[in-house]
């Protein structure tokens, strides 16, 4: 196949009136990569085309893909299931006419080939024939589950680690610690993720003034490298099997710093190489619609750089930046807008590391994705096409190898859509998202409570989402036994290419204004978000939106529901504070000098991430916040 | 001091919009509602000042005050809302100012036993996810529609009143009802007038000045009269305080004007609220206009001691830099965002033409954008020398 790589700068005008422009000064000639990303991906679209007409025309193409599909449908194992159906493992279109193969085999791939539509591996949720699995693994984990008595971790033998990933965060790192423990009883593979209290995300700490109130709010609170030995107590951080996932943009080269430190402090220095996990650090997003940057743009890259280049070379397991599109959604973009924008964001990192040096070979297998997923209906192939365009992207604009053409997918259902009204339905709205997430392939996935509109989730809707997981993975028929049983429907195929030509039309106006950083400064994809959250808000008003129990089939005797709210009670709170007071102070002797070394590394260009480890152990997190506030500045508030 | 008196110890205000400050708490960026319900008042006739988010309750309270506001709405969703809440209760009624209301409303965190706590602490209103966006309309115009009770303060204006006194009194002073007599000799501060199109940077360049300023001295006091315009009888989103970072701070008086029809860059109001604020011992007060076209040249010597022109380098061609009178009448011109790739040839084009004017203007390039801007502090010193 044509590898074709394409020039970043576009051509001048032929036409004579590039001349004018740079006269008038207002042609730019720096041109955005999301051109070529576009070029790429209509260039690959009459790829496929011409292989259809050629697998047509002539005979010994048609031949030879016509004996590589009988192959493909004899080579694939078969099963069978409970009530004695036999199965090919994996499903293929029923067709032997060889455009239609060519179009399936080069248009979408096989799952876990280029591009990758149906899937970034081959084998995703199946479960595996024999009584071989994680469970006899020498690991701590797998030891660890073995004493445990749970018949479950004895029936499933899964290929790979299971996609169930739940996020929590509460109270102080104690609670949370807690919380994870329970979490985990009812996973077979430990995968955590760890959800931030305010002034965390803000970078200040519990003693900062008028945070009171927001310590362990909807998260966990971290002051210190402490609280972050606390969090994950009773984990073995290095072990094989362990992953764990922290959402954190602003201060997350601080915070991940503060995980390396308290890994080492526990594990020794040996540990670092192997940890795994991912941490969010995606600050483009922020920008456009979470809202919790704290640095200058410029800055805030550079230290995510600096940590991109730090876990490349030296945690090679790790995931430094989880690309998102999940908080787009969230603050009201449409799906195209969500996968438009998190598609050229993810484009713009990759750019930006490459300017910096790095071998994209290196870090594009260390990008990972995170995406919403409601109930509109683009939500039927939005992973899907995401996926293609970041193989082609990856592939044809920046030369990466196969590896670094995988959109590794994270996937939560919408919190959005989720409402108080008769909340107990949002248990529905949630399983079909799940439902949605999983024929769209993703690679883990969190399923939201269904009390989640009024509180962090309690226990009891915690395992109902958790289990609706299982239910569909395990008790279902759907996934386990055969790859791709649901992709590929008429309507899947028909919303693909409206994505597709959606998508590409973002890809064109960002790259008309400049090219993303260009965009932001234009206020292009807020405005676009708040746009399309304003209509969202409008529909739903005038009913045209039905939210079932709000504007449609309203109970008038429809209560506020009787669910337990959690709260951090005072105690803890002033918990937090008394051990952040006693860090301070334990550390006073050190903490000037420290932050000045890292006041050094930040205005002599050095690896701010390498010092921050260092940093983390004499300062808490608003004090190396503050330092650098000082340096770099503030984030100045897009509106 | 007798410089000023006033012609009406009435409340003066029976009709003018109803004023609010809408905010997103400390920790929170929840943004996506209250811009939203920002546009929802504005359409019904509102002046809004929006504060943004990540807004602390100290920060909420002095802009509210400084605002002469009828109510404060805060949009919380992540949590810690009770305290947060019955701080911003509290610090207005520590600041004399429990008349200006607060309501609020936010994800479903605010459960029905907080609200009911909240309401009974003094919030006039706790909105639930779902509430029809004119309910919240409605609830506004019954309970704040009325003027505040409070009298405007007694005594004159004198050298440095509260930010409370300072701002009743601008009330008055923009809508005409209180006259400040014209004794030049007792101005001792310097006023700068800052103007330029839309999208220049003014808001930025200012808030950086403001950051240079309080850096210099560490009892000085500045004060911002920054305008945003809008229709006669119609509401306005007053936003530049949203994305003002250093300018936050208690010594800053900050006050936003809607243009309510006046053309040419301020308002009708704005000469008056300009003695007022040059009487009330700050050392420096910087005016801002809305972004202004080509014709415009809103500084009278009357009213500004300097006045700074904010340019973008894409201004399109030289004919267009002829057309724009400002460039006659500004005594520094600042090329912000002089990063781009036009900044050099629009600092040439503009260098000749003020060569032309003879008058010892001056240009200066800045990146208003980027912390500690090598540009931004000539243009300080050139202001401070």
């Amino acid at each position: 196949m044509l590898q074709t790589f394409r020039p970043y700068v576009r051509k001048f005008p032929q036409d004579g009136s590039w001349l004018r422009c740079a006269l008038e000064g207002a042609w730019k000639p720096a041109m955005s990569i999301l051109a070529s990303i576009v070029d790429a991906v209509e260039a690959h679209g009459r790829f496929v085309e011409r292989q259809v007409a050629r697998v047509r025309n002539d005979p010994k193409w048609r031949d030879q893909i016509l004996k590589r599909w009988r192959t493909l449908r004899a080579g694939a194992s078969n099963v069978t299931t409970p009530t004695g159906l036999k199965l090919p493992r994996l499903a293929l279109p029923q067709t032997n006419e060889s455009g239609e193969i060519a179009r399936y085999l080069y248009g979408e791939g096989l799952p876990g080939e280029f591009p990758f539509v149906n899937g970034a591996y081959p084998e995703m949720y199946l479960e595996g024939d024999s009584a071989a699995g994680i469970s006899n693994s020498k690991s701590q984990i797998a030891n660890r589950k073995s004493q445990i008595v749970n018949p479950k971790s004895k029936v499933a033998n899964r290929k790979s680690e299971e996609p169930t990933r739940l996020f929590a965060g509460l109270g102080l790192a104690d609670d949370t610690n807690q919380r994870f423990h329970y979490l985990t009883r009812q996973q077979r593979s430990i995968r955590l993720s760890t959800a931030f209290d305010g002034p965390t995300l803000y970078g200040l700490d519990s003693d900062a003034e008028g945070v009171f109130g927001k310590i362990g709010e909807g998260g966990v609170a971290i002051d210190t490298v402490e609280d972050m030995e606390r969090l994950y107590a009773g984990f073995p951080l290095g072990d094989e099997h362990f992953s764990v996932s922290m959402t954190i943009n602003g201060p997350a080269p601080v915070i991940l710093a503060m995980y390396v430190a308290a890994a080492r402090r526990r594990f020794g220095p040996d540990t670092v190489a192997k940890l795994r996990g991912t941490i969010q650090a995606d600050i483009l997003k922020e920008v456009q619609a979470q809202n919790e940057i704290i640095f200058p743009l410029d800055a805030s890259l550079r230290f995510l750089t600096d940590m991109v280049e730090f876990t490349i070379t030296h945690m090679p397991r790790w995931y430094p930046i989880s690309i998102s599109g999940y908080h787009i959604a969230e603050a009201g973009a449409t799906p195209v807008q969500q996968a438009a924008y998190t598609l050229s964001n993810g484009f713009a990192y990759v750019e930006w590391f490459r300017k910096r040096g790095l071998d994209v070979n290196q870090f594009a297998p260390r990008l990972s994705f995170f995406l919403d997923c409601g109930l509109d209906i683009e939500y039927l192939a939005l992973a899907r096409v995401c996926r293609k365009f970041w193989a082609v992207g990856m592939r044809d604009v920046f030369g990466a190898n196969t590896k670094g053409q995988l959109f590794k997918l994270h996937t939560q259902t919408s919190g959005r859509s989720l409402i108080a009204q008769e909340f107990k339905n949002n248990v529905t709205r949630t399983a079909v998202e799940l439902m949605l997430a999983y024929i769209n392939a993703t690679n883990s996935c969190h399923s939201n409570s269904a009390d989640e509109p009024f509180t962090t989730p309690n226990e009891e809707y915690v395992r109902l989402a958790a289990q609706a997981q299982a239910i569909l993975l395990e008790e279902s028929g759907l996934f386990k036994f055969m790859m791709n049983a649901l992709s590929g429907s008429p309507g899947m195929k028909i919303v693909e290419r409206a994505l597709e030509e959606g998508i590409l039309n973002e890809f064109r106006e960002i790259d008309r204004l400049g090219g993303v950083r260009a965009a932001i400064e234009h206020r292009y994809q807020r405005s676009q978000i708040q746009a399309a959250a304003h209509r969202y808000e409008q529909q739903i008003n005038d009913s045209t939106r039905p939210i079932i129990g709000l504007n449609r089939y309203r109970d008038a005797g429809d209560k506020a529901p009787a669910v337990k709210v959690i709260r951090t009670p005072r105690q803890k709170k002033q918990l937090q504070l008394d051990r952040l007071m006693k860090f301070k102070r334990r550390h006073r002797a050190e903490t000037g000098r420290a932050l000045d070394e890292l006041s050094q590394v930040v205005e002599s260009g050095g690896n701010v991430f390498a010092q921050l480890i260092h940093t983390v152990e004499h300062c808490s997190l608003g004090q190396i916040t503050g330092r650098l506030h000082e340096l770099v500045g503030h984030y100045r508030p897009s509106v | 001091m007798k410089a000023a008196a006033m012609s009406n110890r009435q409340s003066p205000i029976a009709n003018r919009p109803i004023r609010l400050l809408t905010a997103v708490p400390i920790c929170d960026g929840h943004d996506s509602a209250i811009n939203t319900i920002n546009l929802e008042f504005i359409r019904h006739g509102m002046e809004v000042i929006y504060l943004g988010y990540h807004r602390s309750a100290r920060d909420i309270v002095r802009a509210a005050i400084q605002e002469d506001v009828r109510a404060i709405g805060i949009s919380s969703y992540n949590g810690g809302h009770v305290e947060f809440f019955a701080e911003v209760l509290d610090l207005l009624k520590k600041n004399g100012a429990a008349d200006i209301g607060v309501f609020g409303g936010g994800g479903g965190t605010i459960t029905s036993a907080d609200a009911h706590a909240m309401e009974k602490k003094g919030v006039g209103r706790i909105f639930f996810p779902g509430t029809p966006l004119a309910e919240m309309v409605t609830f506004v115009r019954e309970a704040y529609g009325r003027t505040r009770k409070g009298r405007l303060p007694k005594g004159t204006p004198n050298r440095r009143p509260s930010d409370y006194d300072l701002a009743r009194w601008l009330t008055a002073a923009e809508a005409g009802s209180l006259q400040i007599a014209n004794h030049k000799s007792q101005i001792a501060n310097l006023t700068v007038g800052v103007t330029g199109p839309g999208g220049a940077g003014k808001t930025t360049l200012i808030d950086e000045l403001a950051l240079r300023f309080l850096k210099a001295d560490g009892n000085a006091r500045l004060a911002i009269l920054s305008h945003d315009p809008s229709l006669m009888g119609k509401g306005a989103l007053l936003g530049d305080r949203a994305t003002m970072i250093y300018s936050q701070d208690d010594r800053v008086f900050m006050r936003s004007l809607a243009t309510r029809g006046q053309t040419g860059g301020l308002s009708q109001g704005t000469a008056r609220c300009l003695q007022l604020l040059k009487r009330s011992g700050f050392d420096l007060v910087l005016v801002e206009t809305v972004g202004t076209g080509q014709e415009a040249m809103p500084f009278g010597r009357e009213l500004a001691d300097k006045t700074i022109l904010v340019m973008s380098p894409d201004y399109g061609s030289r004919l267009q830099l002829q057309k724009i009178v400002m460039l006659d009448a500004a005594d520094v011109v600042v090329v912000n965002k002089s990063d781009l790739a036009a900044a050099k040839t629009a600092a040439a084009e503009i260098e000749q033409r003020l060569a032309l004017n003879q008058r010892g203007q001056k240009l200066i390039s800045t990146v208003a954008k980027c912390h500690r801007d090598e540009g931004v502090d000539a243009l300080f010193r050139l202001l401070f020398p």
